[in-house]
């Protein structure tokens, strides 16, 4: 297990080392790119302050309730385009052009459509995470090899139970790949909603660093939102071990 | 073979880096790349009118207008890759505030043109009528933020005696749309959008109880201590446009069509009357003169409201130096 995080840990280090190198003798203002020790130094102001904490907690809030959201619409939406082509042929068009549409060019309609709570960020949230969910969903659910059907037909099975013990778990590779995905991507979609109506979290913290020429505190802002995207990541990883055993 | 070629093309982009250097080959011209910090506007007139009556190529400048994030553009004269910005009197300080090494060199607006917008039903006069109001403003930060809070402390009221929600770009369209009775925005922009669409507003300009610096000319250090010569060139040419602007503002808004794409598609009532509204906010007895006390406001509004966390030495924020 130690041995497994030595080559990240070196990694990490080298890439500390390095940016610390380019601060000190490239000449580049620390507002325009800081050193690692400012960075550590605002980080831990705006964790004594309880600023980070706080804005933390909301973009996270954001982020959980849009990926359940994006994820229940696209698991359900995804199983029946998967089931049925013609649905998919009527629906396919609208939904890959969907995905044409330049989120932070619609967040501020759906700001005013939807109110400036946290109504407007958690749906941009659960656009974004929508699509690849989708996608994964049709392809895992199309992959299941007719065989398992022809054997759960013969056996005289229900609806329910060849979804719950045939398709559920042989298209879950494939659906929780594109969890994978949009886990990670959903992090964008709460910021993009907090840069339109700044108030609260970490978009609001990026907004208010760059007002202030604070580039420090727009590296934490970041920084936080890549830890977060992380942990999701992490957190789908988990539960492939988990449900995939079986696979190994 | 492959080794000339590879000359050829050292040599080709030698000279093509050459012909990005600041003066241009056949005029020899300074050309200056300058962030202007907003779309192309009709405020903007003075910098078009400059360029268009010959003030900048006379003073042997060549413009190149930026429409880039104004924060971005102060970063830039920060680092000292641009000798020259359009921001507006705050960031200049938390700029300084955090070792930005720049300077305003000129004001151009004399008032700062922000403004709270209210539906007329609701009689807001004065500032103490704000009190336990709802206002929306696009976020908390910016020129909006700090026009409002110069406004509260004005009428002797704290951020707790109003709910402040942040709306985005919005304030126009959500209060049409019935969503918001009282907003913040741009006294040239905001409210003569809402009485175009026949929505009754009254108006708190933060220019008639606080006198704070606005917008001007940023430039950096750099560029002062080694080209004086070249900011006074500069300052001088803008301040031609803003004075031949404010005298002849109908040439000018002619002039200035070209330069703001979709112009044909604006109400172009509306954007004389943003002209009209602007040139108000420019007057002053000697164009481009900065007020030590505005700066000293500005600096205490910021300072209240933990902007900036200890007063600055604002003798090096502003100048009027390059000022004719």
């Amino acid at each position: 297990m130690t041995k497994r995080f030595i080559p990240i840990l070196l990694s990490l280090l080298a890439f500390l080392l390095g940016w610390d190198l380019l601060t000190r003798f490239s000449g580049i203002p620390n507002f325009i790119l800081p050193s690692p020790l400012s960075v550590w130094t605002r980080f831990l102001k705006a964790m004594s302050d309880g600023s980070l904490p706080r804005h933390t907690a909301i973009t996270l809030t954001e982020i959980v309730l849009g990926l359940i959201v994006g994820v229940l619409f696209a698991t359900v939406v995804g199983y029946m385009l998967a089931k049925s082509r013609s649905l998919e042929k009527v629906l396919s068009p609208y939904l890959v052009a969907s995905q044409a549409i330049p989120v932070i060019a619609i967040a501020p309609l759906l700001v005013i459509w939807l109110g400036d709570g946290i109504l407007s960020k958690v749906v941009i949230c659960a656009l974004i995470v929508f699509f690849p969910v989708l996608v994964n969903t049709i392809v895992g659910v199309r992959a299941v090899p007719t065989a398992l059907y022809d054997l759960m037909n013969s056996l005289h099975a229900s609806r329910a139970q060849i979804l719950w013990k045939v398709e559920a778990p042989a298209s879950l590779p494939v659906f929780l790949g594109g969890l994978r995905i949009g886990a990670t991507l959903s992090v964008i979609g709460a910021i993009v909603g907090e840069l339109v109506d700044a108030e609260s979290g970490l978009g609001f913290l990026l907004q208010l660093g760059d007002f202030q020429y604070d580039t420090p505190m727009v590296f934490v802002a970041v920084f936080t939102l890549i830890a977060l995207a992380l942990m999701l990541y992490g957190i789908v990883r988990m539960l492939e071990n988990k449900f995939l055993k079986w696979q190994s | 073979m492959l080794r000339k070629l590879v000359l050829l093309m050292l040599g080709l982009s030698l000279m093509l880096t050459a012909c990005g250097n600041s003066k241009s080959a056949n005029e020899a011209l300074t050309h200056i790349r300058l962030p202007m910090g907003y779309i192309p506007n009709i405020q903007y007139a003075p910098f078009y009118v400059a360029v268009e009556k010959g003030y900048f190529k006379d003073a042997g400048i060549e413009i190149e207008f930026d429409y880039k994030f104004e924060t971005d553009g102060v970063a830039l004269v920060g680092a000292g890759e641009l000798p020259f910005a359009v921001v507006s009197g705050e960031q200049v300080l938390l700029a300084r505030a955090q070792g930005l090494p720049v300077t305003y060199v000129a004001a151009w607006y004399q008032q700062y043109p922000v403004s709270v917008i209210a539906k007329s039903e609701l009689g807001v006069i004065v500032p103490q009528d704000l009190k336990g109001k709802k206002i929306g403003l696009p976020g908390l930060f910016g020129a909006n933020y700090i026009g409002l809070r110069a406004l509260l402390n004005a009428g002797e009221l704290t951020e707790a005696d109003v709910t402040l929600d942040a709306i985005g770009f919005n304030q126009v369209e959500l209060m049409a749309a019935g969503q918001q009775d009282i907003i913040v925005g741009y006294a040239a922009n905001e409210p003569l959008q809402l009485r175009a669409q026949g929505i009754a507003v009254t108006e708190l300009r933060v220019a008639d109880y606080a006198q704070l610096a606005a917008n001007g000319l940023l430039a950096s250090e750099k560029v002062i201590a080694e080209d004086p010569e070249l900011v006074r060139a500069f300052v001088g040419a803008f301040l031609k446009g803003l004075r031949f602007t404010m005298d002849n503002p109908d040439e000018a808004f002619e002039i200035s069509k070209a330069y703001i794409p979709n112009f044909s598609e604006l109400d172009a009532n509306v954007q004389q009357q943003v002209l009209e509204v602007s040139i108000e906010q420019w007057k002053a007895e000697r164009l481009g003169y900065s007020d030590p006390q505005a700066w000293e406001n500005m600096q205490n509004v910021l300072l209240d409201m933990g902007l900036i966390a200890e007063p600055l030495d604002l003798s090096n924020a502003f100048t009027n130096e390059f000022v004719p």
